[in-house]
C-alpha cells in the first residue's frame, strides 16, 4: 500500500473512531447533565450552609430553628406551608427567601412575636451587595437552596431533630441543659458563643465559664454566680458589656428544672 | 423530428451520451478543484503519478486561493518526522480547535461578573456537549502553549533560526507571546477564585512600573479592582483583538515558511557530504498534492482522536473553582503553570541577595556601613517588569546574536549548552513558582487546608457520605479510638456494587482523623502548637447534609495567648466525588 493510501485509510479509521466516541458521549450526555445538575444543587446547598452559618445564625439560630423574640424558625411547618399566604407572596418559597434576604425587612410583619416596628432599626438588614449588604446574588441563592433543604423536617417527612452540638445526651442534667441552651425558648445562642454550639457575640462568650465563675463575684460559688446571672442579669454585668441587654424574665420563661439543667450544663464549660 | 429537435438543442446522438455527460461533470470538477480532472482526483487519492502534462496538481496551487498559501513541495528531508515532530503543524491545529470551540462557547458565555460564573455552570449542566466543548477548548489551549514552546525549542536546537529564517523566528517569538496572552486572558473568563486571583496577581506586576505603571494597571483592570470593566476588557482581548493579531502573525510566519524559504533542511543534509544517492533522496520533492495534504489530513484526524480519547477517559477536565470572591484571598494563589517561572522569579529579591553578599564583607573589614538596596531596588519592578521583557528581547534577538554560520549541533556546542541550561533554569523557576515553595502558612491552617483545601476535594471531602451519615460524634486528638472510628458500621460503596464489596467500618474517616491527629501531634512535638487541644466533630445538619468541623486550640509560643482555628465543612449526600 502506498503511503498516501495508508494515510487515507488510517485517517478514515481515526475519524470513524472519533465519531464513535462522540456518539457514545452523546448517548451518555443527558445522564451526565442530570448528574451534574444534581451535584451542582448539592454543592449549592453546602455553600449555602456555610454562608448561613457565617451570617444568619446570630438571629435565626445555629440550626435555623429561630430565636424567640428575635427571628422566626426557618425550618418549621408554618414557614414552609403558611408563610407565603400570610404575606401574600405569589411566587415560590425559594424566590420569597431570595427576595427577603436581598432587600431585608424594614418593619416586622409579626410585631407581637418579633421585635421591630416603624422608626426602629430594620428587623432584618438588607443582605444584597446591590443594596449595601455583604452578600452576592449567588450567595443569596445558595442560602435559599440551603433553607429549602429543611423541607423534609418541616413537612414532617422526617422527625424534626435539631442536633444541638455534638453529643447532647439527654439522660443527664448536663445534656438536657445543653438542649435548653440551644432551645428557642431560652434563645441563649443568639448572644453567647460556645465553640461548636453557638456563635452569638452580643453577650460574653461562655467558653471556660466554669473556670472563672467561682471567682467573678466574691462570696458566690460558680453555681450561685451562674444561677444569679441567668435570673438577675443586672446583678453583675461583665466589664465591656452594657446592662439591660439580657432579658430579665428567664425565671418566668424557664422552669425550675430547666434552669437547674442549664446551670449544670454551663458548669461543664471548662 | 426527434433528431432535428436533438440537433437544435445541441444534444449529441445516443451513443455519445456517456462521454458527453462525463465531460460535463469533468468540467465542473475542474472548476471546483481549480484544475484537477476526475481521473486526476482518483490518481491523487491512490497516490499515483499525475495523469496529464504539465502536472495539473501544480496548477491548483496557482489558481486556488487556499492552495496558493501552501508550498508546492517540501524537500523530503525537511519532512522527516524526527526533524520537525510536526510541532508547528499541531500548534496551528490547536489554534483552529480553539477558534471553532471558542465561537460555540461564545454563544453561551456572558462576560459580566454577575452572570459569568453562572453561565459556565450553565454550559456544564445545561448545554448538550457543553462540558465536552469547554474541555476541548481548555485542553486545546494548554496543548497550544505546550506545542508552541516545543516548536521553539526544536527550532532552536536544529539551528533553524539562522540565515533566511531570522525574521520568521522573530514572528515566532511574537506568536509565543500572543499564545500566552490569549491563554491568560481566557483564564479570567470563568470568574472563579482561580481566575480572579491569578489575574489580580498577574496584573499587579504592572503596578510597580515607573510613571505609567499604575495607569497601565488601571487600563488593564478597568478599575482599581477587576470588575465589570476588567472582565469585559479581558473578554474582548480574548475573543477579538488577540485572535486577529494571532491570525495576522500566523499568516506572516507561515507564508514565510511555505512560499519563501521552506522548512529548514536537517543540518546533516545541508552541511555534510552525503552519498549522492542519499543526497538525491533527501532532496526529492514531496508534493503538496497528494503527499503533504494526505499527511496533514491524517495528522488532523489523529489530533482530534487523541483529544477525544483524553476527554473520554477523563484524563483532563477543565478546572472550575468557587465563585470569585474579591474579599477572600485564597491561601494558595496559583498562576497558570506556564507562568510559574514568572511567579518564581517574583519570589526572588535581588536587593536582599546583593545585600547578603556584600554586607558580610563590610562586617569583616569592621565597617559600620551596611548596604540597603531594598529602598532603591523594588524587587517586583525588577523581577516582574525589567527582567521578563529583557529575556523576551534576548530570545527574539538570538538569530542576530548567534553569528555562528553552522547549524550542526557539534559545531555549536555553546548554543546547545546555553539552550539546555535555560530549560533547567525555567524548570527551577517554575518549581519556585509553585505555591508550596517559600511560603509559610501557620501550622494549624496548613494541616486543615491540606485535609480540605479551599478549592478541589482533598481527603476530608472525599470521605463517603455513608461513613458520616448520622455519626454525631466528636473525636479528640490524642485519644485512642482503636483501629476504626465506627465499629458496627458497614455499607455498600454504591448501589451497583456486588455485596462482597461491602465496606466494614469507616476506613476513610479513620484515615483522615489519623492524618489530622498525626500531623497535629508532630507539630506539637516540634513546638509549633504547644498545649494542643484538638478535635474533629461530625454532625448531621440536615437530612442529607453533614457538618464536619476540625477544631484546633493551642497557645501561641510568642504571645502566650490561646489561639483557636476552626473551620466548618458541609458535605451533601449528592456531592460529586472522586473527580
Amino acid at each position: 500500500m502506498k503511503r498516501v493510501q495508508l494515510e487515507i485509510v488510517l485517517g478514515t479509521i481515526l475519524v470513524l473512531l472519533s465519531v464513535a466516541i462522540v456518539i457514545v458521549l452523546g448517548i451518555r450526555e443527558p445522564q451526565r447533565l442530570a448528574q451534574y445538575e444534581l451535584q451542582q444543587r448539592a454543592e449549592l446547598i453546602e455553600f449555602g450552609a456555610s454562608v448561613f452559618t457565617l451570617n444568619c445564625t446570630r438571629c435565626h439560630g445555629s440550626q435555623a430553628q429561630g430565636i424567640a423574640g428575635v427571628a422566626p424558625s426557618l425550618r418549621d411547618e408554618h414557614f414552609f406551608t403558611q408563610r407565603l399566604q400570610e404575606v401574600g407572596w405569589q411566587g415560590s418559597l425559594e424566590d420569597y427567601i431570595v427576595s427577603v434576604v436581598t432587600t431585608g425587612r424594614q418593619v416586622s410583619t409579626r410585631p407581637q412575636l418579633y421585635a421591630g416596628s416603624t422608626g426602629q432599626p430594620p428587623v432584618m438588614p438588607t443582605w444584597s451587595e446591590k443594596f449595601g449588604g455583604p452578600l452576592r446574588d449567588d450567595q443569596i441563592r445558595a442560602v435559599a437552596a440551603f433553607v429549602m433543604n429543611f423541607a423534609p423536617y418541616a413537612l414532617g417527612e422526617l422527625p424534626t431533630s435539631i442536633p444541638l452540638g455534638p453529643l447532647a445526651d439527654e439522660s443527664t442534667p448536663e445534656g438536657r441543659g445543653q438542649v435548653v441552651f440551644a432551645s428557642t425558648t431560652a434563645g441563649c445562642t443568639a448572644c453567647h458563643t460556645i465553640s461548636g454550639i453557638s456563635t452569638g457575640n452580643i453577650g460574653p462568650a461562655l467558653d471556660g465559664l466554669a473556670d472563672r465563675a467561682g471567682t467573678t463575684v466574691e462570696g458566690l460559688s460558680a453555681e450561685e454566680y451562674i444561677r444569679q446571672s441567668i435570673l438577675e442579669p443586672s446583678a453583675h454585668v461583665v466589664a465591656g458589656y452594657a446592662d439591660g441587654i439580657m432579658p430579665q424574665n428567664f425565671g418566668e420563661k424557664l422552669t425550675e428544672e430547666q434552669i437547674n439543667d442549664l446551670v449544670a450544663f454551663l458548669l461543664t464549660l471548662e | 423530428m426527434i433528431n432535428s429537435l436533438m440537433k437544435r438543442l445541441n444534444i449529441p446522438p445516443r451513443n455519445q451520451w456517456r462521454s458527453a455527460i462525463s465531460k460535463v461533470i469533468d468540467d465542473r470538477v475542474r472548476i471546483i478543484t481549480a484544475g484537477l480532472s476526475i481521473r486526476e482526483l482518483r490518481a491523487v487519492m491512490r497516490g499515483d503519478p499525475p495523469t496529464e502534462k504539465p502536472n495539473p496538481r501544480y496548477k491548483v496551487i496557482t489558481t486556488s486561493f487556499i492552495a496558493h498559501l501552501r508550498p508546492r513541495y517540501y524537500p523530503k528531508a525537511a519532512t522527516w518526522f524526527t526533524h520537525t515532530f510536526r510541532l508547528g503543524f499541531f500548534t496551528t491545529f490547536f489554534f483552529v480547535v480553539e477558534v471553532i470551540t471558542g465561537v460555540i462557547l461564545m454563544v453561551y458565555y456572558i462576560p459580566f461578573p454577575d452572570q459569568a460564573y453562572g453561565s459556565i455552570l450553565e454550559i456544564e449542566s445545561n448545554v448538550f456537549f457543553g462540558e465536552l466543548l469547554r474541555d476541548l477548548h481548555r485542553l486545546g489551549a494548554e496543548a497550544m502553549v505546550i506545542f508552541s514552546w516545543l516548536h521553539l525549542l526544536r527550532t532552536y536546537f536544529t539551528g533553524s533560526y539562522k540565515g533566511p529564517r531570522t525574521f520568521t523566528w522573530l514572528t515566532g517569538v511574537l506568536l509565543l507571546l500572543i499564545t500566552a496572552w490569549l491563554s491568560f486572558t481566557g483564564y479570567l473568563l470563568p470568574w472563579d477564585q482561580l481566575a480572579y486571583w491569578a489575574v489580580t496577581v498577574g496584573t499587579s506586576i504592572t503596578e510597580s512600573g515607573p510613571v505609567v505603571g499604575p495607569a497601565l494597571n488601571l487600563l488593564m483592570r478597568g478599575a482599581p479592582d477587576i470588575g465589570t470593566g476588567g472582565l469585559l476588557r479581558f473578554y474582548l482581548q480574548h475573543v477579538i483583538l488577540f485572535p486577529l493579531i494571532a491570525i495576522l502573525f500566523i499568516s506572516i510566519h507561515y507564508y514565510k515558511v511555505s512560499r519563501e524559504h521552506s522548512i529548514s533542511l536537517p543540518a546533516v543534509v545541508e552541511e555534510t557530504e552525503l552519498e549522492p544517492e542519499k543526497k538525491k533522496e533527501a532532496n526529492r520533492r514531496i508534493d503538496l498534492i497528494p503527499d503533504l495534504l494526505s499527511h496533514e489530513l491524517f495528522l488532523i484526524s489523529l489530533g482530534i482522536f487523541i483529544m477525544l480519547v483524553i476527554l473520554y477517559f477523563r484524563w483532563f477536565a477543565s478546572p472550575l473553582e468557587t465563585h470569585a470572591n474579591p474579599q477572600q484571598t485564597p491561601l494558595d494563589t496559583k498562576a497558570p503553570w506556564y507562568f510559574w517561572w514568572l511567579q518564581g522569579m517574583l519570589k526572588i529579591d535581588p536587593a536582599a541577595i546583593i545585600e547578603s553578599l556584600v554586607n558580610p564583607i563590610f562586617a569583616t573589614f569592621g565597617l559600620e556601613y551596611r548596604l540597603e538596596l531594598s529602598l532603591l531596588l523594588n524587587s517586583k519592578f525588577i523581577m516582574g517588569l525589567i527582567l521578563p521583557p529583557t529575556l523576551v528581547l534576548i530570545l527574539m534577538a538570538i538569530p542576530y546574536i548567534d553569528r555562528n554560520p553552522s547549524r550542526l549541533a557539534r559545531k555549536r556546542p555553546f548554543a546547545i549548552i546555553w539552550g539546555i541550561a535555560w530549560i533547567f533554569i525555567f524548570i527551577t523557576l517554575s518549581f519556585m513558582g509553585t505555591p508550596q515553595y517559600g511560603i509559610e502558612t501557620p501550622a494549624a491552617t496548613r494541616i486543615v487546608q491540606d485535609l480540605a483545601p479551599e478549592e478541589g476535594e482533598g481527603p476530608l471531602r472525599s470521605i463517603p457520605y455513608a461513613e458520616l451519615y448520622n455519626r454525631q460524634a466528636e473525636y479528640i486528638v490524642g485519644q485512642d479510638y482503636g483501629t476504626d472510628l465506627c465499629p458496627g458500621l458497614s455499607y455498600l460503596p454504591d448501589p451497583e456494587h456486588a455485596p462482597e464489596d461491602i465496606v466494614i467500618g469507616c476506613p476513610q474517616l479513620t484515615a483522615v482523623f489519623a492524618e489530622f491527629s498525626q500531623r497535629l501531634l508532630e507539630a506539637e512535638a516540634e513546638g509549633r502548637l504547644p498545649n494542643l487541644n484538638a478535635k474533629l466533630t461530625v454532625e448531621q445538619f440536615q437530612a442529607d447534609l453533614v457538618r464536619v468541623t476540625p477544631h484546633v486550640e493551642w497557645t501561641d509560643p510568642e504571645t502566650e495567648k490561646k489561639q483557636i482555628y476552626e473551620h466548618t465543612f458541609f458535605l451533601h449526600e449528592d456531592r460529586a466525588q472522586g473527580e
